[in-house]
């Protein structure tokens, strides 16, 4: 086997038919952790169980990262430390914040912006943040392809 | 005056539409690759088979932009796929293409990542087509 590469598979799905945006959030992550030593770093450092639910769509997903996988799951499943709600524009965009110093999202330029004003604005909802501030922060990294 | 959907005259009209967005533009900065767009067949609608659009996009810039077979779309760097019906929704404003993709309605292929990166141009190159007065096959 030497010289051959292995993928690294971190994340699996546990429905049978995972819907289109579950697909597309584990694709996601699976490609920024396995292309960005700094996103694995902060993949293999996670635990939580993390909700989000696209309003417009009705659509969402629960990610249990477990320190290095991710199990997605469609739906919203119980016992979430974290979750989302939000527009699908909005979740693009969280996924297009900058990260800037000490590993913190950017909230100043046109996209951090954006986010902040829907959150002002009660159209991104996070609900559990008291006490997982720093989880938020971390998820965002992962999720981020900035 | 209206040209016939993802004919070749609609295919020269979208380019200069996309080329005139100074939106599209800005928004596009870095891009450099290929996108497919597969039109499905639905010969109930009056597109008895499958259609191609082949974008050569670039910096901002849409460098060709035609109708070719959905073979050739395919091997475009990015590909997105979905039946005829789908495609007019999302020219005529009823489908976001982003909600769209988010629930399958868009097949997407190609690096998401990338993709995700510039779902504003993508939005950008969706208000273009929007722009172009077109005849719709299955209103002929």
């Amino acid at each position: 086997m030497a010289g051959r590469a292995v993928a690294i598979t971190t994340v699996s799905y546990v429905d049978d038919e995972p819907s289109a945006f579950a697909s597309m959030l584990g694709g996601l992550i699976e490609a920024n952790v396995e292309g960005r030593p700094e996103k694995k770093k902060d993949f293999d450092a996670l635990q939580a169980r993390v909700g989000i639910w696209v309003t417009d769509i009705d659509e969402g997903v629960t990610l249990d990262f477990q320190r290095g996988s991710l199990t997605v799951h469609n739906g919203l499943q119980p016992k979430r430390d974290l979750t989302i709600r939000a527009e699908a524009d909005t979740v693009m965009n969280l996924s297009n914040l900058r990260i800037g110093a000490f590993g913190m999202p950017v909230y100043y330029n046109e996209v951090g912006r954006a986010v902040a004003l829907k959150l002002v604005q009660g159209k991104l909802r996070i609900d559990g943040l008291l006490g997982n501030l720093a989880t938020l922060n971390t998820v965002t990294r992962i999720f981020s392809v900035r | 005056m209206a040209v016939s959907a993802f004919s070749d005259e609609w295919a020269t009209q979208f380019k200069d539409e996309v080329n005139k967005s100074s939106a599209y533009r800005a928004a596009a900065k870095g891009w450099k690759w290929t996108v497919g767009l597969v039109i499905e067949a639905e010969p109930d609608k009056n597109v008895p088979e499958s259609i191609g659009i082949v974008m050569d996009l670039f910096e901002g810039d849409a460098r060709d932009i035609h109708v070719g077979s959905a073979a050739e779309a395919q091997q475009c760097n990015f590909v997105i796929t979905a039946p005829y019906s789908r495609w007019k929704e999302v020219a005529t404003k009823k489908l976001d293409a982003t909600k769209g993709m988010l629930q399958g309605r868009l097949k997407l292929k190609g690096d998401l990542p990338t993709i995700v990166r510039y779902t504003k141009a993508s939005q950008e190159l969706t208000e273009a087509t929007t722009r172009v007065a077109v005849e719709w096959p299955d209103e002929r």
